[in-house]
């Protein structure tokens, strides 16, 4: 089956540019979450654990300044957890907690059918 | 001759005869399961070749000749009703079900009790095939708790360590509750309609769509997510799957989640519910689960040390494809965006059963070479389990979605198609991509590290392990590099006769 006609194509750059401002954002929130990162100043160092709460990292002063994929890939490893981490501190692990899940999704499921079903 | 009803007999027999078997020897015990899981096959592949060939929905009536009632016009029997979907699916898992079988006679060479091992992954077995051949809700929910049973008792088979009790509990305690949304969805079905049967019911729908129609598919719905991992009842799903024997979390992360969660929200959407409804407002349900599912569970597996967790939350985003490419079938209904999209969900399908059987079993090799599934200390596996890491590298390849491999294929098909339909999702879907390979390069990186103590005398399984893995690599090899006949040949159609649900309903009540 031949799914594209000659300006299809178009639809790519278009889902490439919407991809390209989520990854932006992603990598910002990604800088952000990587502890101790800082672009300018002093403190500025080399990312290496994330843990770190060294202003310079000996041997790698001469990285000071930049921004690696490194901080990013750490950030956002970083960042994620958290968020499940703020999840996870509302879940009790009570059988409680999944039939308020199951009765939610129901909810919403259910709302939706009736508004627009 | 129809043989149909010998998908659910010869698995049946073959578990009941089992314990009986074991007195003959554990040799014979573990022939026995072999055999019997490759007539399943035999049947499963014959089956649908005969639905393949004429392109004519098969109907099989338990214990008559046709659905109808005496002078009634209307079905009273229970009918396996069963199209392309459903027999693509029932040949997948009886493949990977044979694999994991073959898997485990050196796998689980050391444990006891195999005889009800063997029961049960028989059971569940038959508990899927079940499920994909039926056309009767209630049978629907017997199949599915089947199904669901062996696999509570799957999942805490290795009952020495409490991981695999503890996540078995769990499992049997919240999978019950979805089970009991779907029971009473089907119970709210039966007492509005009065019939139980899959193509009058959705005849009778769509003549007078109730409130009480509206709520059963919630609660059905909202079980059948459950049951596949969606986002937000998805929690379970990563206790139960590593914790299980890696042969069962093969079959679970590949076929479970895909016969009791995928299939049946595919088969009650489209051909109950797709014409009494308005189709556009359920494909965005599932939509919208859809990119929760799939940016929640790629997430989730970057995060995670233990190898089985990771593979268990990459089936969570996976499944994240699967019901996108559902969605925009539905919401994209009657259009060539929706029918590829849809075709894109059912190769995804195979796909994913595939490439998660080849991980797990991979997982299960290091396992049990190792001692350990904790990624900090596999650390330069490679040098020492070159063929297994040679399987994770095909099985990962090919779960991001590299060409020439067959997830590469599908997810193409997905994000064509979402991008046609709405380019935000398109990026949703690069996006859980994204995460994926962040989660399988982590993987990567460990086992081609430097060698850790850990790892110093590991070595490659023996060969009834390999075989195992090889055959599921020799598959999403072949299904890579033969894509779009495969996709012309099996995977359109399957998906035209899915969206036909006029022609689902017409098999059974003829006309």
């Amino acid at each position: 089956m031949k799914m594209f006609g000659y300006w299809d194509a178009l639809y790519f750059v278009y889902a490439f540019i919407i991809g390209l401002i989520i990854s932006y954002i992603l990598m910002k929130w990604g800088e952000k979450a990587s502890m101790g990162t800082r672009r300018v100043g002093a403190g500025t160092k080399v990312y290496l654990s994330g843990e770190d709460e060294d202003e310079v990292i000996p041997n790698f002063e001469h990285i000071q300044g930049y921004f690696i994929g490194r901080h990013v890939m750490w950030g956002l490893i970083r960042g994620i957890n958290r968020v499940f981490i703020a999840f996870r501190r509302e879940h009790t692990g009570l059988l409680t907690d999944y039939v308020s899940y199951l009765l939610i999704t129901v909810a919403i499921i259910l709302g939706v059918l009736i508004v627009w079903g | 001759m129809n043989l149909l009803p010998f998908l659910i007999i010869v698995p049946l027999f073959g578990a009941f005869s089992m314990p009986l078997i074991s007195f003959l020897g554990k040799r014979v015990r573990d022939m026995w399961a072999v055999v019997i899981s490759a007539v399943t096959l035999g049947i499963a592949i014959n089956v649908f070749y005969t639905i393949w060939k004429t392109n004519q929905i098969i109907v099989y009536t338990l214990g008559d000749t046709t659905p109808l009632g005496k002078g009634v016009s209307f079905p009273i029997r229970i009918v396996w009703e069963v199209d392309l979907l459903g027999a693509l699916i029932a040949v997948t898992i009886a493949f990977v079900s044979l694999l994991a079988i073959i898997y485990s006679l050196e796998y689980m060479k050391h444990d006891t009790g195999l005889d009800k091992y063997y029961t049960l992954i028989l059971i569940l077995e038959l508990g899927m095939l079940g499920i994909v051949i039926t056309g009767d809700m209630f049978n629907f929910y017997v199949f599915l708790e089947i199904m669901s049973i062996a696999s509570y008792a799957l999942v805490a088979f290795r009952n020495d360590t409490w991981e695999g009790i503890e996540a078995g509990i769990k499992y049997m305690f919240v999978g019950s509750l979805a089970s009991s949304f779907i029971l009473l969805g089907v119970a709210l079905l039966y007492g509005q309609y009065g019939t139980l049967t899959m193509a009058y019911l959705s005849q009778y729908i769509t003549r007078e769509p109730t409130f009480v129609s509206k709520v059963a598919l919630a609660f059905i719905l909202c079980g059948l997510l459950f049951k596949s991992g969606a986002v937000p009842v998805h929690m379970w799903l990563a206790d139960a799957h590593p914790a299980a024997p890696s042969s069962i979390s093969a079959m679970l992360s590949g076929l479970v989640i895909k016969a009791g969660g995928v299939y049946a929200i595919a088969r009650i959407l489209f051909s109950v519910y797709s014409i009494s409804l308005n189709i556009r407002t359920l494909g965005w349900i599932i939509i919208f689960f859809a990119c929760l599912t799939l940016i929640v569970g790629n997430a989730m597996a970057v995060v995670q040390t233990d190898m089985k967790r990771l593979f268990a939350f990459s089936s969570v985003g996976q499944i994240g494809y699967i019901l996108l490419g559902i969605g925009i079938g539905l919401a994209a209904y009657g259009t060539d965006v929706g029918h590829v999209a849809l075709a894109g969900a059912i190769y995804h399908t195979v796909n994913h059963a595939i490439m998660k059987a080849l991980l797990f079993l991979v997982a299960g090799a290091v396992l049990h070479e190792v001692g350990t599934k904790n990624l900090n200390e596999l650390s330069g596996l490679a040098r020492r389990m070159p063929l297994t890491s040679f399987a994770f590298l095909v099985g990962a390849a090919a779960i991001v979605g590299m060409p020439p491999l067959n997830g590469f294929a599908s997810k193409w098909l997905i994000y064509e198609s979402s991008a046609l339909y709405n380019p935000f999702l398109a990026a949703i879907a690069i996006l859980g991509t994204a995460f994926c390979t962040a989660a399988y390069i982590r993987v990567l990186f460990t086992f081609f590290g430097k060698e850790s103590e850990k790892v110093k005398v590991a070595k490659d399984p023996g060969k009834v392990m390999i075989v195992p893995m090889v055959l599921l690599i020799i598959a999403i090899i072949i299904m890579g590099l033969l894509p779009w006949q495969i996709n012309d040949s099996i995977m359109l159609p399957t998906a035209r006769m899915l969206e036909e649900s006029g022609e689902y309903v017409l098999a059974v009540l003829g006309g």
